[in-house]
């Protein structure tokens, strides 16, 4: 026969510090799982939405890892337009992009200096990449330069100072601001973007970074293929969607080490708050022995103490919770590859409450077992 | 001597040993001992005699070394802990000196603790623990906790604790050690009122001899041996 309910809520009250301790440490630690496990969900969803199957990449041979260090000769986009069957065409306009990507010192025109990716495109971008639409402004001609709808605060910056009509400064050349755009969920919201032929000129390139090539029904085999038989033109193709998985696994170490800080501090925790049980459940040994006295099993006593601490550790998560959707929800984390947007979801929910959870179960068993080992007439007499 | 059926506890050559540390401390030793149904047993002795190891012996929250303990037939030496936690629920009620009441529960909730055991409705809970707050005056103490109860009524609240589920045996550990000679004499009438009137069997450890004067029967404990009976 259990003990009544109200005996575990009213120990709750007990010693309020101790409950204050236990409280803010379940709900530290139900913080640190869904911060990381956001973390990691959006860089997840934000990589895994940034690179298309049906988008080849044509880069450099040797750089198929990174965008911004490759190399590919002029000439490539229109012998791959003309090359590759299959490629995407709206009314005939057949999408294949060349683009050059460079990490970009600017100046605003209060003399702040920001550091970000640019890539230069054409028109033909938005048939490579058809999750993009101008939001404001116009898409960049000549002499003007479009920003993502997250750059400003990939720059730490204002929204007001990246508006259509701002001026920025790249090296000797003044750009204008001629539109925001949007392409939720991937990485390119945190970029800027401009004239192909203005970055070359500014980048000093003679080269483009990559060939983007759109397929309707075209075997991404066929790119492959037509790049080895290239050989003069040292070039290999990778999917953009393997591309930026690949680019996901490179930072399998940072969110490696999201869970390994969060696992570190929740361990802290969970220290913590055994320790904090321990005392509170040493306080009630010869309460505890007076209970068995009157007959209530082990067993009953157990799961008194167990209902006690997942209350406790139950009431964290939420405060936990509720704290990492007020502070981390729609938070926008800026690694080099690109901005994330925390990904919350059922999940990250899901991950806090198991977390709560096991902490209410596991941390409450040890202390428990310690209380109910004494012999009888030992905890009667203590 | 009494007729087998007038004993409800019978200890046989009862010793308890335990290790203290390298020494083999026996409490206990070879104690043999009748305790008539409806008896008011007092145990007296020195610090150290056994007292409270026999008390725990015959009330099932101990077991014995060697030997053999009977209550109301059942050889309680013999039973598992599982069993014996069962036994003790509904055979014994404890009064202790602390009173050890849980102090997050109500009077109404500590004295309705042992009925939680039982598979009783809720209605039926109620009317015991009023009628054994009743019975200890202090029907209307029942919705106060224990830290608003003074130190005589706590222990009124032990007694009706311990009684409510109306176990044949009640076993109390210095019941009246904590509390002053007011207190003390009202709970030593109500042990008496509960042995004559409900004929409860009694078996109480003290140091204090008046209380000792209020049992039926007084025993000596000393080095784990009894030294004599006296009524």
């Amino acid at each position: 026969m259990l003990l009544p309910f109200s005996y575990a809520v009213r120990n709750l009250y007990r010693d309020r510090t101790r409950l204050a301790q236990t409280l803010g440490g379940s709900a530290l630690v139900v913080f640190l799982v869904m911060g990381a496990h956001a973390l990691n969900e959006g860089m997840r969803k934000t990589l895994s939405a940034s690179g298309s199957p049906r988008n080849m990449l044509i880069l450099g041979k040797g750089s198929e890892e990174s965008m911004q260090r490759s190399e590919v000769s002029e000439q490539a986009a229109g012998i791959t337009e003309a090359s590759v069957s299959g490629i995407y065409a709206p009314l005939g306009d057949r999408a294949v992009s060349p683009q050059i990507i460079h990490m970009a010192n600017l100046g605003l025109p209060d003399g702040t200096r920001i550091r970000g990716l640019v890539r230069g495109v054409t028109a033909k971008a938005l048939l490579t990449h058809p999750e993009v639409t101008v939001m404001e402004g116009h898409f960049p001609g000549p002499g003007e330069i479009m920003a993502g709808r997250l750059a400003w605060k990939r720059f730490g910056i204002d929204e007001g100072d990246l508006v259509p009509g701002t001026e920025l400064r790249f090296d000797s050349a003044t750009l204008t601001l001629s539109g925001i755009f949007a392409a939720p969920g991937t990485v390119l919201e945190s970029e800027l973007w401009m004239n192909l032929n203005d970055l070359r000129t500014l980048a000093q390139r003679e080269t483009v970074s990559a060939v983007v090539v759109r397929l309707d029904e075209g075997d991404p085999a066929d790119v492959q293929l037509f790049t080895r038989q290239r050989l003069d033109l040292e070039l290999s193709a990778v999917t953009e969607q393997s591309y930026y998985a690949r680019l996901a696994t490179f930072y399998a170490p940072v969110r490696a080490m999201t869970w390994t800080t969060a696992a570190l501090i929740a361990a802290a925790a969970v220290f913590g708050g055994l320790n904090t049980l321990y005392a509170a459940f040493a306080s009630r040994v010869r309460e505890i022995a007076t209970l068995q006295a009157i007959g209530f099993r082990r067993t009953a006593i157990l799961i008194s103490f167990i209902q006690e601490s997942l209350m406790t550790s139950l009431f964290g998560t939420l405060l936990g919770a509720l704290a990492a959707v007020l502070l981390l929800a729609d938070r926008v984390i800026y690694l080099s590859a690109g901005a994330f947007r925390l990904g919350f979801g059922p999940e990250t929910l899901f991950a806090g409450l198991l977390a709560g959870t096991l902490l209410g179960l596991v941390g409450s068993i040890p202390p428990a077992i310690r209380c109910l080992k004494p012999s009888l007439p030992q905890a009667l007499r203590d | 001597m009494e007729n087998d059926q007038d004993i409800l506890i019978r200890c046989l050559s009862v010793t308890k040993q335990y290790k203290k540390g390298e020494n083999l401390v026996t409490p206990l030793d070879t104690l043999d001992l009748d305790i008539p149904r409806g008896d008011f047993l007092a145990m007296m002795g020195p610090s150290g005699s056994g007292k409270t190891t026999l008390l725990n012996l015959l009330s099932g929250i101990d077991q014995p070394t060697s030997g053999s303990i009977e209550v109301d037939g059942v050889a309680i030496h013999a039973l598992s802990r599982r069993a014996l936690a069962a036994w003790r629920a509904r055979q014994v009620g404890y009064i202790f000196q602390l009173y050890h009441l849980v102090p997050v529960l109500t009077a109404f909730e500590n004295v309705e603790l042992p009925l939680l055991l039982d598979d009783l409705k809720r209605r039926e809970r109620r009317e015991k623990v009023e009628a054994a707050l009743s019975l200890v005056g202090l029907s209307d103490r029942m919705h106060h906790f224990p830290r608003e109860l003074s130190g005589g009524q706590e222990q009124r609240v032990a007694i009706a604790r311990a009684l409510v589920a109306d176990p044949p045996l009640l076993v109390a550990d210095e019941p009246t050690g904590d509390l002053d000679r007011e207190s003390a004499d009202a709970i030593l009438g109500l042990l008496q009122t509960l042995s004559r009137e409900q004929g409860k069997t009694i078996v109480m450890v003290t140091h204090d001899p008046k209380a000792a004067g209020a049992a039926s029967r007084t025993l000596h404990l000393e080095k784990g041996q009894l030294l004599e009976a006296v009524s």
